[in-house]
């Protein structure tokens, strides 16, 4: 598909690849969001970080497509949210989505019969490193085993846009690591990766952009580097000044 | 995507709905056997063995009850979780069309229900078929009903359009319930208990609509012949059902894909 001015893909690599405008959600009289304007680029790890309830999985939400706004409009690739995004994005919930009486094997055929992008080899090598058997039945493993099952997915993909909600939170310290280091070593780099959370301190080496979110504002969007040093001071205790109750 | 959504749909389904008929299978072998004993005994005389059989053939009855009412839940569930509850965090994330959510859904869950009448009316059949003289009254009955119901009548056409009307009643019904879950997902609390309201205010305009159809239809018939009579189903009975049918599919598809695709609020 190409026209005079280059192919559709080279023209979407040109625009931001999420742009909110005065995104607002309300419930009943409560603001979840309020009037947020946020371009997000290519090729970029950004923290959306807030405290709990500050709108984070509201804005993750609609820019899936699993909430509509009350007023304002979000684009991803400069297209609302609908069957072409959620072939670009890949995302995964503060929640656990697998059917239990599936098998991680039909799990990933799922994925392979669904998304174009799924890579099985990736996600069958990631199973294999996390010593997790493809004929187990997701409601025979542990919480914590499921999650990583669904970040194995998630990141099987070669999306443009990974939005990772809360993707630490309920895992062990120790296997924080290995989770950040699945989603930097795995993702597609031509993409960008959008990570909600509140446990920066784990997060802030990786990250290259950081956004605040505050009361359903959004009150900081700046380049990690950029807040280390301007501020004398790391993300985590800059976060802590910010958002000091 | 609607064949793929149709194979993880069935996938997610058949053991259960499979074990429900595999009871029906049993449970009618069972009164089968039940019945032949009583037919040998003769009804006249009643023996400990008798009392064992009549249990064993209400626990018959119990058990096709148990096996409709179970299904129907277990669809209802079905439904509410992957589409609304935690499952439909990955199912709207899909790169799949809001039309061919719905329509994967119905048409699994139309031929379960579909598959589990045609089970259940089988295993009744042959469950009278065993007993000579009860199939002999059962037989004769049918006649009598076809007869009322207007035997010349009777053409492959209207059999075939008796059958779609049958078809579309179902297909309406599993998109009642469809329609009324996706309703009851506006509200931001209490929902499943607003979509039971919207089920119940649906019944009612249907009863309402039902009523005032029949005494038009027969107002209309007095003017006519003066005398209100019943004429035969297979005359033209069946076009009323299938029409009925066809508004209802549409109307509460249109709801079930209107909440979907504008007014998706998953928790």
């Amino acid at each position: 598909m190409t026209d005079g001015t280059g192919t559709t893909k080279e023209r979407e690599n040109m625009l931001p690849v999420v742009q909110c405008m005065g995104l607002t959600k309300t419930y009943g009289r409560k603001i979840a969001l309020n009037q947020i304007y946020l371009n997000l680029e290519r090729g970029r790890i950004i923290g959306l970080l807030g405290p709990n309830g500050s709108g984070k999985t509201t804005l993750i939400k609609i820019i899936n497509g699993l909430l509509r706004p009350t007023a304002g409009e979000v684009l991803i690739n400069g297209q609302k949210p609908g069957v072409d995004t959620k072939l670009r994005i890949s995302y995964l919930p503060e929640r656990t989505y697998l059917q239990p009486g599936m098998k991680v094997v039909e799990l990933v055929q799922y994925f392979q019969d669904f998304y174009p992008d799924f890579r099985m080899d990736r996600a069958y090598d990631m199973l294999a490193r996390l010593q997790i058997p493809p004929q187990e039945r997701l409601k025979n493993l542990s919480k914590g085993t499921k999650e990583k099952v669904q970040l194995i997915m998630v990141m099987s993909r070669d999306a443009d846009l990974y939005i990772l909600d809360e993707p630490i939170a309920g895992v062990d310290p120790a296997a924080r690591d290995y989770i950040l280091h699945t989603i930097v070593s795995n993702y597609n780099h031509c993409g960008s990766i959008l990570l909600s959370t509140h446990l920066i301190s784990d997060v802030e080496n990786i990250l290259d952009e950081v956004v605040f979110i505050k009361y359903g504002s959004i009150v900081l969007q700046a380049g990690a580097e950029q807040i280390r040093q301007n501020e004398h001071k790391s993300v985590d205790r800059f976060f802590r000044e910010v958002f000091a109750c | 995507m609607l064949g793929k959504l149709m194979k993880y749909e069935w996938k997610a389904t058949w053991k259960l709905l499979v074990s429900a008929n595999a009871l029906t299978l049993v449970m009618t072998i069972l009164a089968w056997c039940m019945v032949k004993m009583l037919d040998r005994a003769g009804y006249s005389s009643f023996r400990m063995m008798d009392f064992v059989a009549v249990m064993v053939l209400l626990t018959y009855v119990g058990s096709m009850f148990a096996v409709c009412i179970g299904t129907t839940i277990f669809l209802i569930h079905r439904f509410y979780t992957s589409t609304y509850g935690d499952q439909g965090y990955l199912l709207h994330t899909l790169p799949v069309d809001a039309h061919h959510i719905i329509l994967a859904k119905l048409f699994v869950s139309a031929a379960w229900i579909i598959i589990n009448i045609v089970f259940i009316y089988l295993s009744v059949i042959f469950l009278f078929a065993s007993s000579g003289e009860i199939f002999r009254s059962m037989m004769s009955g049918m006649a009598d009903a076809i007869e009322y119901l207007g035997a010349g009548k009777i053409t492959a056409f209207t059999v075939i359009m008796t059958l779609f009307a049958f078809l579309f009643s179902v297909f309406a019904k599993v998109l009642k319930v469809g329609a009324c879950i996706s309703l009851g997902q506006l509200s931001s609390n209490h929902k499943l208990m607003l979509s039971f309201v919207w089920y119940v205010a649906i019944y009612l305009v249907e009863q309402m609509l039902q009523g005032v159809y029949f005494a038009v239809q027969i107002l209309f018939r007095e003017r006519i012949t003066h005398t209100p009579q019943y004429t035969s189903y297979f005359d033209h009975q069946w076009e009323t059902t299938l029409l009925a049918g066809i508004i209802s599919c549409v109307i509460f598809y249109l709801l079930t894909w209107y909440v979907m695709s504008r007014k998706l609020n998953l928790e």
